[in-house]
């Protein structure tokens, strides 16, 4: 009887452990999903980026470095686009928050959307022009601008949405 | 558990911080390596893109559909609160299209009449292959959709994918039961076409806008806004004819075509199957050959 509690709980403790992988994952899936809106595609919001950031910040030790290597390789592989461009976007995003985690111990939830105003702005700005330079073409950088606009709004719904999802684990 | 004492901490830290450092570089370099596999071994790169999106797709075409009937219901809404003006639209539109269908029936009569006069070779038959748009990327960099069919439903690479509209893009990567389409709009995308009564040849080349522009236009080419572009058949790649838009505008890099796809209403694109007799008669002779050849050799036995 006490094994079996011993099995359910290493199961619950590696559930909990890997679900930011997984759902950041399941992000990556989410933001292919045709929305069938006029005009919508090009901005859509760069959920990943959010996923990354979030667990960076609040769970550093559930988003190891390769956890992000491999959404960013998934994403890209996925999108379509030239592959590294978006990983190392992501690993940008992901080295300033463990640089800075200090800053973000003592955070409120404003000062943290603020700071991934700053992080966003440089991992989109690092991909976008490794987007160029391996595509060996001037891309646009317009629609990438509202797609940054689009995922500061989508932050605080996204970032409710897991603080909510963490404390039903915590009880 | 032990908890770590001071001195371990003290120890611990740099190493650990070091380490990350180290992952960081490595993983990173990792990613410029990618990029540069990529641009040189595009087969690599194409294998385990497609058999990734293999895996995905099926989990994609079960989310993507109640979207997909979530956005039905508000069209339907939609339609409902403009249905009168529709069909007075309609009515009209029915009463011009009937004459032109007396028109086409008429040219497609003397049209027959005058290739077989000629003797003239026919234009090979096309089959269609339907498929569910089931992903749609986004983004600033790339156009392209993925679609729930593959190489096991006859899909293959380079075939046109077209809307009821007219042309979306083609085929770019193909695996067991999923292929991405690389739209007209895509920066990648190029279309060889004809412009306008004057038949003009151009291609049409995308650059991630709604509008792509007409490159290698001749210096006698004569084409106004509001001019049909058409697929020219050139390349053997797509069938001639197909419907792609209309000339919209002019900016100073050259022409703008607006294409008629609807491209916030694409569910569902039908691949063309568009094979030249002289690749099928090929197969037929090799195949004819292979036969004749295994009968000889069980007679020899």
């Amino acid at each position: 009887m006490r094994q079996e509690e011993g099995v359910w709980y290493r199961l619950d403790v590696v559930a909990r452990s890997v679900s930011p992988f997984f759902v950041t994952l399941l992000l990556v899936l989410l933001g292919l999903v045709p929305l069938r809106i006029a005009d919508l595609s090009p901005i859509v919001p760069a959920l990943a980026l959010i996923g990354v950031f979030f667990w960076s910040v609040h769970r550093p030790y559930l988003m190891p470095i390769w956890a992000v290597f491999l959404i960013g390789l998934l994403q890209d592989l996925l999108i379509g686009s030239v592959i590294g461009p978006g990983i190392i976007g992501l690993l940008i995003a992901h080295a300033l928050v463990v640089w800075q985690h200090r800053f973000f111990l003592a955070a409120s939830f404003a000062v943290i959307w603020c700071a991934f105003m700053l992080v966003a702005a440089a991992a989109l700005a690092a991909t976008w022009l490794l987007n160029c330079i391996a595509m060996l073409s001037y891309v646009d950088p317009a629609p990438l601008f509202f797609q940054y606009l689009v995922t500061m709004a989508f932050y605080p719904c996204l970032a409710w949405a897991f603080l909510r999802g963490q404390r039903l684990f915590q009880r | 558990m032990n908890k770590p004492t001071g001195s371990e901490i003290r120890v611990a830290s740099p190493l650990k911080a070091w380490a990350s450092r180290f992952a960081l570089l490595l993983l990173v370099g990792a990613a410029f390596g990618l990029m540069l596999i990529g641009r040189t071994n595009t087969f690599v790169v194409e294998e385990t893109r497609t058999t990734v999106t293999d895996m995905v797709t099926p989990i994609l075409d079960a989310i993507s559909q109640p979207v997909d009937t979530f956005s039905g219901v508000i069209d339907r809404a939609e339609s409902f609160t403009r249905l009168s003006a529709d069909n007075e639209a309609l009515k009209a539109q029915n009463a011009r299209l009937l004459q032109w269908q007396a028109v086409a029936r008429r040219l497609e009569a003397e049209n027959a009449a005058l290739r077989s006069l000629n003797n003239m070779v026919p234009d090979p038959k096309l089959s269609y292959v339907t498929a569910r748009v089931v992903g749609d990327p986004g983004g600033a960099f790339v156009r392209t959709v993925l679609i729930n069919a593959g190489e096991r439903n006859g899909v293959a690479k380079g075939q046109a994918a077209v809307t009821g509209n007219g042309l979306a893009g083609r085929i770019a990567e193909v695996g067991q039961r999923s292929a991405r389409v690389l739209l007209l709009t895509d920066i990648n995308s190029r279309v060889p076409v004809v412009v306008g009564a004057g038949r003009d040849r151009a291609v049409l080349a995308g650059d991630n806008t709604n509008a792509p522009q007409l490159l290698y236009l001749g210096p006698t080419a004569k084409i106004q806004v509001g001019d049909q572009v058409t697929t020219s058949g050139h390349g053997g790649v797509f069938p001639p004819g197909l419907p792609i838009g209309v000339v919209s505008g002019v900016s100073e890099r050259g022409f703008r075509v607006k294409p008629f796809v609807n491209w916030a209403h694409m569910e569902v694109l039908r691949i063309v199957d568009y094979e030249l007799p002289g690749i099928l008669d090929f197969e037929a002779q090799v195949g004819a050959a292979r036969a004749a050849a295994a009968a000889a050799a069980g007679t020899e036995q």
